[in-house]
C-alpha cells in the first residue's frame, strides 16, 4: 500500500508539498520558542552555582542579580566596607567575597574582587572555576581574563591591559595612567564570568584615587604610590558581596538578619529565588508565544485535511479502479489517514532537523548577548510528546476523509 | 458457475427495473445489449458485488450473495473477477505494468496463479497485440485503444473466473473494435473463464455464444 500511496502522493506533488511546508515550519516555530526560552532559562540558571546569597544595596531583588551575576542593566547603589566586613563577623558566614562593578575594557566588564572569588565561586553543577593558563592575581596591578576575553582580544599571560571608567569607551575616560598585566586566563564556562576581567579590589581602588564623582581630578602619575597610607587602597565601598553559609538551613534567617541590619539599607538575595520571579515574568510571554504556535498548528492541520478532502474528488479514477480490483473501503480510507501520517512524519522530521540548526545560531546568538550557552541537544522527552500530539492530531482529522472514502459507494463510482 | 434470480433493483428516484434470469457457465461468452439507462451498468455492479442486493438472489459457484458482508464482496471480487471500464481504466500515476499489477495486487489467490509476474505481463501485453514498448510509456500518452487493452491484460491477468466489461469498446472506432474483441477473446482462456460485456453497439454479437436484451425484457 505504501508504494501505492507515495506514488499517489507524488503525482499530487505540489500542493503536498506545500502542505508539508506549512506544517514544518509551524513546528519548527513551536519549538524554537520552546527550546529558545528553555535554554535560557537552563543558562541562566546555572550561571551562578555554591553561592548561597548575594548581598548589595536593598533595592529590587531581581535588579540585584541582573546586575551583579548577569551585568545587565542599572548599576544598584554601593554598599559601605564597613557593613561587608560587619556582616563577615557573623558565625552562620562560611565566606564572603565582595565585588565592585562599574568599569570595563573595551566593553568587557570588570569586575574588582578578592583572590578567593575563583575559589568559592562556582558554575554549573557546582563546578569550580578552573585556569587554562596562569594563575589568579595576587598583586594589585595584576589581571585575570574570562577565557572570551583573551580568546576575542587576543590576551594572554604577560599581555597589559587598562581599564576604562564606566561600560561604555570614550575620551577621557580611560584609566590611561595605569596598566594591569595578565597572570591567567579561565576555562571556558559558558557563564557571563567568561566576559569579565577581574582585578583585585585594591588596584581598583587605586584607579580611582585621582577621581571625583566620574571625572578625572589628577593623575595617578603625579602622586608617589609608596607614600599612600597602607590603608588607603582599602576600598570605601563595594557593590555587593557573594556569601556561602556553613548550612544552607540558615539562609532565611540569615536573609531576616540582614534585613535587620540598622547601619545601612542592605538586603540579602537568594538568587534562585530572584531567578524564578525571573522565569515567573518571561514565562507569561513566553506562554503567549506557545499558544500562537498551537493555533498555527491547527491551522495547518486544517490545510492539510482540506487538502486530502479535496484531492478525493482528483483522485475519484484512482479509488474506483483499485475498488474494481478488489480493494476494501478499508484499504482505501487506511490509504487516506497513512497519507496524513507520511505528511505529518516528514514535517516532524524537518522541523527536527531545522529546529536543530536554528536552536545552534541561537545558541550562539544567547551566547553573544547574554554570555550563557545552553546545552545543545537534538530531542527532548518533551518534543517527542508535542510530536505525538501533533501527529495523532493530525491522524484524527484525516479521519474525515478517510470516513468520506470508506462510506462512497463503488457502484456511484463505477457509473 | 453464476447465476441471479428474480433480480430487481429499486432506484432511489422509483425507477424500478427487473432483470432477466442470466446463467454463466465457465468458457461462456455473453452479451447484454441495451439503450443507455436500461440498467446494464447496474446489473453488473450487483454481479461484481460493489452494489447491494435488493430483491432476487445471485449465485457464485458455491457462494451466495445476500448472506456475504461487504468486506466478503470486496474479496470475492478480488478473487474471482476482472473488471474493464467504458473508459479511465488506469491509474495516471502507475506505469502500465503496475497497472496491470493491480489486477492481482488484492487477491492472494490469482497472486500465486502468477509465479513470475513480468513474464505474465509480457505474455499478457504481446497477446493483446500490444508492442513491449507499451510497457515503458507513460499511461497518459497511450491511445484509447492501447489503454482497453492494457485494461484488459489487467482483468485477465491471475485468470479469474469471470471478466466483466462495461461498454469497453464505446470509445474506439469499428475497426480497433474488431481488434480489440478478436484479441480478447483470443488471450481468454475459455476452460476456466467466462466473459460478460454489456454494450449498446450489437454489431458485435457475433462474437459471442449468447446475448440478451435487456430492452425487450423491458418492455
Amino acid at each position: 500500500m505504501l508504494s501505492l500511496l507515495l506514488k499517489s502522493m507524488r503525482s499530487r506533488i505540489i500542493p503536498t508539498s506545500l502542505v508539508t511546508i506549512s506544517l514544518m515550519a509551524s513546528m519548527v516555530l513551536l519549538l524554537s520558542i520552546e527550546r529558545i526560552q528553555q535554554g535560557t532559562e537552563e543558562g541562566f540558571n546555572q550561571s551562578i552555582s555554591g553561592v548561597d546569597a548575594i548581598i548589595g544595596p536593598r533595592s529590587s531583588s531581581l535588579e540585584l542579580v541582573l546586575y551583579t551575576v548577569f551585568h545587565l542593566g542599572r548599576p544598584t547603589n554601593n554598599i559601605t566596607t564597613k557593613t561587608i566586613n560587619d556582616v563577615k563577623q557573623r558565625s552562620d558566614i562560611s565566606w564572603l567575597v565582595p565585588i565592585a562593578l562599574g568599569d570595563s575594557h573595551r566593553g568587557y566588564r570588570v569586575i574588582a574582587t578578592e583572590p578567593n572569588y575563583f575559589q568559592h565561586i562556582r558554575y554549573g553543577n557546582n563546578q569550580p572555576l578552573t585556569f587554562s593558563k596562569g594563575a589568579p592575581f595576587t598583586e594589585l596591578s595584576e589581571a585575570t581574563l574570562g577565557s572570551d576575553v583573551a580568546e576575542k582580544l587576543n590576551y594572554s599571560v604577560g599581555s597589559e591591559i587598562q581599564i576604562t571608567h564606566g561600560s561604555i569607551e570614550s575620551i577621557g575616560s580611560k584609566h590611561d595612567d595605569f596598566s594591569f598585566t595578565v597572570t591567567g586566563v579561565l576555562n571556558k564556562t559558558g557563564t557571563p564570568i567568561d566576559q569579565a576581567i577581574f582585578l583585585d579590589l585594591k588596584g581598583y581602588e587605586l584607579l580611582h584615587l585621582g577621581w571625583k564623582s566620574g571625572k578625572k581630578v589628577f593623575s595617578l602619575e603625579d602622586i608617589d604610590l609608596s607614600s599612600l597610607p597602607p590603608d588607603a587602597l582599602n576600598p570605601k565601598t563595594v557593590t555587593a558581596a557573594f556569601v556561602g553559609l556553613k548550612s544552607k538551613l540558615t539562609i532565611f534567617n540569615f536573609s531576616k538578619n540582614i534585613r535587620e541590619y540598622t547601619e545601612e539599607a542592605i538586603s540579602a538575595v537568594i538568587p534562585g529565588i530572584a531567578l524564578s520571579e525571573l522565569w515567573s515574568i518571561v514565562g507569561l510571554v513566553d506562554k503567549g508565544f506557545q499558544l500562537l504556535s498551537w493555533i498555527i498548528i491547527a491551522i495547518s492541520l486544517i490545510a492539510m485535511v482540506t487538502l486530502i478532502i479535496a484531492s478525493l474528488d482528483n483522485r475519484k479514477q484512482e479509488m474506483t479502479i483499485y475498488r474494481a480490483n478488489g480493494a476494501s473501503p478499508k484499504f482505501l480510507a487506511a490509504m487516506v489517514i497513512c497519507e496524513s501520517l507520511v505528511i505529518g512524519l516528514v514535517a516532524i522530521i524537518g522541523a527536527i532537523i531545522l529546529v536543530t540548526a536554528v536552536t545552534y545560531f541561537a545558541t550562539s546568538q544567547l551566547n553573544l548577548a547574554l554570555g550563557i550557552s545552553p546545552s545543545f541537544k537534538w530531542i527532548s522527552l518533551d518534543e517527542i510528546k508535542v510530536f505525538g500530539i501533533i501527529l495523532l492530531s493530525g491522524v484524527l482529522s484525516s479521519l474525515i476523509p478517510a470516513a468520506m472514502v470508506f462510506r462512497k459507494n463503488l457502484h456511484q463510482a463505477l457509473s | 458457475m453464476l447465476q441471479t434470480l428474480g433480480l430487481e433493483y429499486h432506484y432511489q428516484q422509483g425507477k424500478k427495473i427487473v432483470f432477466p434470469e442470466i446463467e454463466v457457465e465457465r468458457g461462456q461468452r455473453l452479451l447484454i445489449s441495451g439503450f443507455s439507462g436500461c440498467g446494464k451498468t447496474t446489473l453488473l455492479s450487483l454481479i461484481a458485488g460493489a452494489l447491494q442486493l435488493q430483491v432476487g438472489e445471485i449465485k457464485f459457484d458455491n457462494n451466495d450473495y445476500s448472506s456475504m458482508s461487504s468486506l466478503l464482496l470486496d474479496r470475492h471480487r478480488a478473487d474471482h473477477i476482472g473488471y474493464i471500464f467504458q473508459t479511465l481504466n488506469l491509474v495516471p500515476f502507475l506505469s502500465v505494468s503496475e497497472n496491470i499489477g493491480l489486477g492481482i495486487r488484492f487477491s492472494q489467490s490469482r497472486k500465486s496463479r502468477v509465479p513470475n509476474l513480468n513474464q505474465e505481463i509480457k505474455r499478457l501485453v504481446d497477446s493483446l497485440g500490444l508492442d513491449k514498448e507499451v510497457l515503458n510509456t507513460p499511461v497518459n500518452r497511450l491511445s484509447v485503444g492501447q489503454q482497453q487493452r492494457v485494461a484488459a491484460a489487467r482483468a485477465l491477468l491471475g485468470k479469474p473466473d469471470l471478466i466483466l466489461a462495461d461498454e469497453p469498446t464505446s470509445a474506439l472506432d469499428s475497426e480497433t473494435t474488431k481488434k480489440f474483441l478478436n484479441e480478447v477473446m483470443e488471450a481468454f482462456d475459455s476452460s476456466k473463464q467466462a466473459i460478460i460485456m454489456v454494450s449498446h453497439d450489437v454489431s458485435i454479437a457475433p462474437y459471442f455464444d449468447s446475448v440478451i436484451d435487456l430492452n425487450k425484457n423491458h418492455a
